[in-house]
């Protein structure tokens, strides 16, 4: 027997109650790690951004289009590698109109050498550059969709009209994966051009936004206010930003789901710490007799404060260990995928980061101490001779 | 008592030979040990005061109190008296409001917290009414419990704690949760923990109060054994006067004075 092995002991005084208290707090864990995960995976397009890319939109917003000639200037600045353009097309599927999705108009020839971990079968890429109402569609919205290569689809814009009396119809050309965790598998690629040929003279050559890729990743923000001079004396002024920050402030949009997320997160972590402190104070309440004993054949109140605090980090890592276990495999072999599949727009991917599950670990053990703070002082101050005299 | 006696090797303290049995005395002899300065407990112008709603509590009164070394003492008194807290003042448990404790020629008044509960742990041993046995520990686990603090080597510790359930005829009880024993069994593991540090002095607080009378009867010669045999000086609490025959010493206390 050790003082460490006499104070795990106590956890399992008390079978129900500690079992419920474990529960409780696996499922303020698991409930931690879901919330995490969501705002992991959604600023994961921000976290995974390229280094080496810059995007440069209308001053204003992102709203307002630039003149197509600016990718022109762009590209012929000294230290863009290449540069391509897009437009957000505002598609949807007008047979399953409640499923939101991506539809961007690219330019086929460089949008794919710039986003390079958008991958691309060959053939695929081949077929979609010859045809000009050719569409690549992510793996995760083919499957939603259960559109297929060679499908014909018809979409309709909230943005543009479709060509006179007709409808905006396209054929899948190819579909595409993700090389890395910032692509969103659950977009439409269009030709811009055929999109630019369809408007009326007015709104012809404009385009949302410049991508570049520079030589430099380290000189981004430096190529960012670069390519911001350019414009400066034109009739539409630029932004630049490296395409974390671009991502970053896009995300800013919703940084209010993103606190009301921090918000409850923190609550559930208050919660489960105040179970495990209530659990703590009832079990020094119940031992108060025994503290006393303790106390009167030698034990200090340092011993007495080593018992209750390893009793509640035991209780703590249990939990979390619980947590764990239930939490990783149902995002990873359940929730992760659902949502992936259905809302990758959203959660492009959403998958429990390995270090949530350190932390989540260490948080538990760490907010099972802090629930002991309380009771251990509480035992601390018990008078030995009014613990003894108290009947168990 | 047939039992092996405790290891002396790796601690001079624990020293349960047969050579070391002090022959059985008389209470005039213990008296007289006690007055004439061989007196191993030596309180002098003791007085305990308590706050109790608002108002002060006198419980022990200008008490001056001598117990020679090996003397088996029965403290009695109605309730109320001040047995407990003289008790409590003796064990180092508590403090006098006036007045000096001096157990060995230690003056446990003036210690500290933390000096006093080092003394505890190697001076006194405590027999509870209530045995206070901690349940998530078995039999021997414990009677280990005070070992704890002492820098004996785990293996060691187990095997005096061993010894001791044997001391007191537990041999066959060692794995046994405190749930899982009699009263009498209990207040045995209690004493075995009592004394596995091989104190200087026990206390025993209504020791057989929680018992029936064969229990009690046996709990009271077990005491009466480690008094003759191994020459530990013990000051018990009790009602019963049955058990204050045991004995060698009664004292009567009433309203915080000895009578």
């Amino acid at each position: 027997m050790t003082f460490a092995s006499l104070a795990a002991r106590n956890v399992l005084r008390n079978k129900v109650r500690t079992v419920l208290t474990i529960m409780g707090v696996a499922v303020a864990i698991v409930t931690f790690l879901l919330l995490r995960t969501v705002l992991s995976s959604w600023t994961a397009a921000a976290d995974f951004a390229a280094k080496d890319r810059v995007v440069t939109r209308h001053k204003i917003t992102f709203v307002m289009p630039l003149p197509k000639r600016y990718i022109d200037q762009v590209r012929q600045t000294p230290g863009v590698k290449t540069a391509t353009y897009a437009n957000w097309f505002g598609g949807r599927n007008p047979n399953k109109e409640d499923q939101f999705f991506g539809t961007f108009a690219v330019d086929p020839d460089t949008y794919f050498v710039v986003y390079d971990d958008i991958a691309v079968p060959e053939g695929d890429l081949k077929a979609f550059k010859e045809d000009k109402r050719g569409v690549i569609l992510g793996d995760v919205l083919a499957k939603s969709m259960e559109w297929k290569v060679g499908d014909e689809i018809t979409l309709e814009s909230g943005i543009y009209a479709p060509p006179a009396d007709s409808q905006w119809t396209f054929t899948v050309r190819g579909i595409y994966t993700a090389k890395s965790r910032a692509v969103d598998r659950s977009s439409l690629l269009l030709h811009w051009d055929y999109m630019n040929d369809s408007l009326p003279e007015g709104r012809r050559d404009a385009i949302g936004w410049v991508v570049s890729r520079v030589t430099d990743p380290s000189q981004s923000a430096g190529m960012g206010v670069t390519l911001d001079k350019l414009f400066d004396d034109q009739d539409v002024q630029t932004l630049s930003q490296d395409e974390h920050s671009f991502n970053a402030s896009f995300l800013a949009g919703f940084s209010a789901v993103l606190k009301a997320i921090n918000f409850v997160t923190l609550a559930i972590l208050l919660i489960m710490t105040l179970i495990m402190a209530n659990t703590i104070a009832m079990g020094v309440r119940e031992r108060t007799s025994e503290y006393g004993t303790m106390r009167a054949i030698g034990f200090m109140p340092k011993h007495i404060v080593f018992f209750v605090v390893i009793e509640a980090a035991v209780l703590g890592l249990l939990g979390g260990i619980v947590g764990v276990a239930i939490g990783y495999p149902f995002v990873e072999r359940g929730l992760g995928r659902y949502l992936e599949e259905n809302m990758g727009t959203l959660f492009p991917f959403f998958r429990v980061p390995p270090l949530m599950m350190v932390a989540a670990l260490g948080l538990s053990v760490m907010l099972g101490l802090l629930a002991s703070v309380i009771p251990a002082y509480l035992a601390t101050r018990i008078r030995v001779t009014d613990a003894l005299r108290r009947v168990v | 008592m047939s039992e092996p006696a405790f290891s002396t090797e790796n601690d001079p303290r624990i020293g349960w030979e047969a050579a070391d049995k002090p022959p059985s005395r008389s209470e005039a002899a213990y008296r007289k040990d006690a007055t004439d300065n061989d007196s191993v407990i030596r309180l002098r112008g003791i007085t305990k005061e308590f706050e109790r709603g608002g108002e002060r509590l006198r419980v022990l009164q200008s008490l001056d109190f001598d117990v020679a070394r090996g003397s088996f003492e029965a403290l009695m008194g109605p309730s109320g008296s001040g047995k407990s807290t003289l008790l409590n003042l003796i064990a180092g448990l508590d403090r006098p409001t006036s007045g000096s404790i001096e157990i060995d020629g230690q003056r446990i008044d003036q210690m500290n917290e933390s000096k006093l509960a080092s003394w505890r742990a190697n001076s006194v041993g405590f027999v509870f009414q209530s045995y206070n046995l901690l349940p998530v520990l078995t039999a021997v686990e414990n009677v280990e419990l005070p070992l704890l603090l002492t820098p004996v080597a785990a293996s060691e510790r187990r095997k005096r704690a061993q010894t001791a359930l044997r001391v007191v005829g537990l041999e066959d009880r060692m794995e046994h949760f405190p749930r899982q024993l009699s009263g009498g069994q209990e207040q045995r593991v209690s004493i075995a923990r009592a004394i596995v540090t091989d104190p200087l002095l026990i206390v025993a607080d209504e020791p057989t109060g929680d018992l029936d009378r064969q229990s009690a009867d046996d709990i009271l010669k077990l005491l009466e054994t480690l008094n003759q045999s191994l020459g530990k000086t013990i000051v018990m609490v009790t009602h019963d006067p049955a058990a204050a025959e045991r004995a060698t010493i009664t004292r009567h206390l009433d309203k915080g004075r000895l009578k």
